[in-house]
């Protein structure tokens, strides 16, 4: 058996049929590929790379926009209008008076930003969101972050709850106005600064870490929680909204917010270790400076 | 009346209109085939055995095409063995590999703005794209297996002997050539696993002592791959290596033509060789025997890569690539699985007992500066390639016959073996029998990896989009989620493999709590788009309650549902 393979030579006949067959092969599979090509196939992959595209664009808005669009892209009060109203996608062009189409608005802003207030139509500010400009992202994910929010158009959100972009002349509602800062305060807010809490954490105008939650408004947050069902179930132990502080950042696993913009919020991220490398004072300082934070006038 | 008028008119006269047209139709059929008229061709054709004087013989002297081709082959070469052909098909798919190279190149621009979208264009807007680049890709895998091969028949075979050791040695430079191409070729796609792939290849260069961060810099343009990489790679791909490979491949045709191909070594008297003392009646000649076997063979070869690609095979393209972002079970193409199993040798002299190995080590990194990673990886691995090249210098032995090469044969044997348990130590899981080379991550990550992987497809992912039903399912072996029979059935797939690595630990002593539990949660995020995620709650090794979550967005019109 091995010898008649191995010493196997194909006749002429057999070498011309199979010389044949094969070309009739190779026809017939580039026909197959043609056929496939012109009829169906080219537009079925290009639905499943437009698609494929929009997940990808799904994890980037998760990442960096979700955090003042929104989740659904209903927009966060005093962070981001929405992405997802059919205002959005009916009337925004207009509104700015861009000459183009939405999406090369939504992908303009992305990647440039809109400088703080060189409109009278914005209070905050959009940061940049191109490599080259300065921002994390490369420009095919833009474009994917595009696609994502295009993707609302075709069934747009519209519930009470939506934060609508100001219209021209109107801005967003303001945070409460910055209290004047207390030189302890003062110097509490430049110790956030140089423990690096600002590599996580934001504060509009003072820092911009993309990681932690947000701290615009942590006194009025914090006050939200201690009377809430998920705090009392947890570990902890705060009644006022300056020991709820204190208590996220020397214990920080006690309570965990439970939902944030990626679903729920993940533990063990905050380092457990602060209260060992921060002095007492200095954390006294800093939570003084945080407590001022989204404080109601008058407390 | 010019001469040449003349003549035609004469001819006319003589013979008549339609024998003149015949004639001159004929003439010029003649100059074209460098001397085989129309009935010549057709006798070849046909298959007629050869006139005297054969004229089939002559465009062996006179055309260029068949003057790299030897006018006659002995009678024992022309059977399946000693050849197999390899060689021949080796010739074959790089010819494909330029056509099919060629049409892409026309929709291919090499800079990483547009790389990728090129790529999606090719698939989505360019007919007979997907086809042609299926064709290129599965051809190039084809071609580096069949050039090993035919490799490892010329060493079988004992053809590298006098007096074609520079046959062989042209053609690991073919092979060398071959690697690069492809490897050169893995990095245009500019996806994830082409980038990754080739930062992994480039590290390797990078470890190499003294002139390694050079070669690196060179290579890549720049400290990390990035526009003048990939330029690089391209130009490597497209003009260098191609050049380098049609010039070596010319010599490589040549040296058959002047050695002819060696007998199978029973048939040759001991350090002779009669490859082209040929006697007639054992003469197989070219045109027209060898001509159509190698054409079949050709045809059979470029059938079946077609029929693969329009049926089975479609090459991968995975996301954009991301310099900032490794995925899980990042590997070097397959053909350079044996040296990353060399990388992971753990002491330069692996045999000893750890204490002493360690120690060795210590020595060798203070006195020479030396790391197991450098030695094995850096040193040893281009060593590979420069034994190959000195295997027709340092084998004294004259006989080609298989007896009389035990030696020889063993040790090519267990070089074989070795490249393949280095292989099998390669890939990311590493030798199952002995679990060298595993690198795996922590159990609940490889959980996750398993049915929803950073790049390409888990079973998680495939589910059809209506069975993913919104909400928290708990991972259960008789999980039954109405209408979502997919989706049970891998819920009870995960449960299985939580099962699987609770009761066994991995290589690294690694091992799941029993108690541990997944969930797999389910969220709407667009009408069109869901967001699936595996959620795993286990007890590490410090006691802590733990959770590993990883999830993926899904669209509807994906095409990942089977």
């Amino acid at each position: 058996m091995i010898k008649k393979i191995i010493t196997f030579r194909p006749s002429f006949t057999v070498r011309i049929l199979a010389g044949l067959i094969s070309f009739i092969a190779i026809i017939a599979a580039c026909m197959v590929a043609g056929v496939a090509d012109l009829t169906q196939a080219l537009s079925t992959r290009d639905a499943n790379f437009r698609a494929r595209l929009i997940e990808e664009g799904a994890r980037v808005y998760m990442d960096q926009c979700a955090r003042c669009h929104g989740v659904e892209g209903k927009g966060i009060e005093g962070q981001g209008p929405s992405l997802s109203s059919s205002n959005f996608f009916n009337n925004r062009v207009k509104e700015v008076g861009w000459n183009s189409t939405l999406e090369t608005y939504i992908a303009a802003v992305t990647k440039s930003g809109i400088p703080l207030k060189s409109s009278p139509m914005w209070e905050v500010t959009h940061p940049p969101f191109l490599e080259r400009f300065g921002g994390p992202l490369r420009e095919d994910q833009i474009d994917n972050v595009v696609r994502f929010v295009m993707n609302w158009k075709q069934s747009p959100i519209d519930s009470m709850d939506v934060i609508e972009a100001p219209k021209p002349g109107e801005a967003f509602a303001p945070l409460p106005t910055p209290v004047p800062l207390t030189p302890a305060q003062e110097e509490g807010r430049n110790l956030f600064l140089s423990n690096g809490c600002n590599a996580c954490h934001a504060i509009r105008g003072v820092a911009n870490g993309a990681i932690g939650p947000s701290l615009n408004r942590i006194y009025e947050d914090a006050m939200m929680w201690i009377a809430s069902e998920e705090y009392k179930a947890s570990q902890g132990q705060a009644t006022t909204p300056e020991e709820y502080i204190r208590e996220s950042i020397v214990n920080p696993q006690a309570f965990i917010v439970p939902e944030c913009p990626q679903g729920a919020c993940p533990a063990g991220v905050m380092p457990p270790n602060y209260a060992d490398t921060i002095p007492p004072a200095d954390l006294d300082k800093i939570i003084d400076y945080l407590a001022t934070l989204g404080r109601p006038a008058g407390e | 009346m010019s001469v040449i008028g003349k003549r035609l008119v004469d001819q006319v006269k003589s013979t008549g209109w339609k024998s003149t047209i015949a004639q001159r139709l004929d003439d010029g059929f003649t100059r074209f085939t460098a001397g085989l008229s129309w009935n010549d061709v057709r006798g070849v054709l046909r298959g007629d055995p050869a006139p005297k004087p054969n004229p089939r013989v002559k465009p062996h002297t006179e055309a260029f095409w068949f003057h790299i081709r030897p006018t006659f082959y002995h009678e024992a070469v022309t059977t399946l063995y000693p050849t197999f052909r390899l060689g021949l098909l080796s010739a074959v798919f790089f010819t494909i590999e330029i056509i099919t190279g060629i049409f892409l190149m026309i929709f291919y621009t090499p800079s990483p703005e547009r790389a990728y979208t090129n790529m999606i264009d090719i698939l989505t807007n360019v007919p007979f794209g997907s086809f042609m680049r299926d064709m290129h890709r599965l051809g190039a895998e084809a071609m580096v297996i069949v050039v090993t091969l035919h490799m490892v028949r010329t060493f079988t075979t004992g053809s590298y002997k006098k007096p074609r050791q520079f046959t062989w040695f042209t053609g690991v430079v073919l092979l060398v050539v071959t690697l690069f191409l492809s490897f050169s070729g893995y990095l245009l796609p500019w996806d994830q696993l082409s980038f990754w792939a080739v930062t992994i290849g480039t590290s390797m260069a990078d470890a190499a002592p003294v002139f390694g961060p050079t070669v690196n810099l060179l290579l890549r343009g720049a400290p990390d791959i990035g526009a003048g990489g990939l330029l690089r790679f391209y130009l490597m791909h497209v003009v260098l290596f191609p050049l380098i490979g049609i010039i070596f491949v010319a010599v490589h045709y040549y040296k058959v033509v002047r050695w002819g191909i060696s007998l199978p070594p029973e048939m040759e008297p001991i350090g002779e060789d009669n490859a082209r003392k040929v006697p007639p009646d054992k003469r197989v000649n070219f045109l027209p025997d060898i001509a159509t076997n190698e054409i079949m063979y050709a045809g059979i070869a470029f059938a079946v890569l077609a029929i693969s690609c329009v049926t089975w095979y479609s090459a991968p393209l995975e996301t954009h690539a991301n310099p900032l972002a490794t995925p899980n079970h990042t590997v070097a193409p397959w053909y350079f699985y044996w040296l990353q199993g060399l990388l992971k040798i753990p002491h330069i002299i692996p045999i000893l007992p750890g204490s002493i190995a360690t120690a060795l080590d210590q020595f060798f990194a203070n006195v020479l500066g030396l790391t197991p990673k450098v030695f094995w990886g850096v040193i040893v691995g281009p060593l590979v390639f420069v034994l190959l090249f000195a295997v027709p210098y340092i084998d004294p032995n004259p006989s080609r016959r298989y007896g009389d090469r035990k030696i020889m044969l063993a040790f090519g044997g267990v070089f074989a073996a070795l490249i393949l348990y280095l292989s099998l130590a390669g890939i990311p899981t590493g030798v199952p029998v002995t679990g060298f080379g595993y690198v795996g991550g922590t159990p609940p990550s490889e959980v996750a990896q398993e049915f929803m992987p950073d790049e390409g497809e888990g079973a998680l992912m495939t589910i059809p989009f209506d069975q993913m039903i919104v909400g928290e399912h708990a991972v259960r072996p008789d999980a039954n989620v109405p209408d979502a029979p997919k989706l049970s059935r891998v819920l009870a797939e995960v449960y299985h493999s939580m099962e699987r690595r609770k009761a066994a630990p991995d290589p690294l002593g690694q091992i799941l709590n029993p108690e541990a539990t997944a969930t797999v949660k389910i969220t709407q995020i667009q009408p069109d788009l869901k967001q699936i995620s595996i959620n795993i709650n286990f007890t590490d090794v410090n006691g802590i309650a733990q959770q590993f979550t990883k999830y993926k967005f899904i669209h509807k019109e994906s095409g990942r549902a089977h």
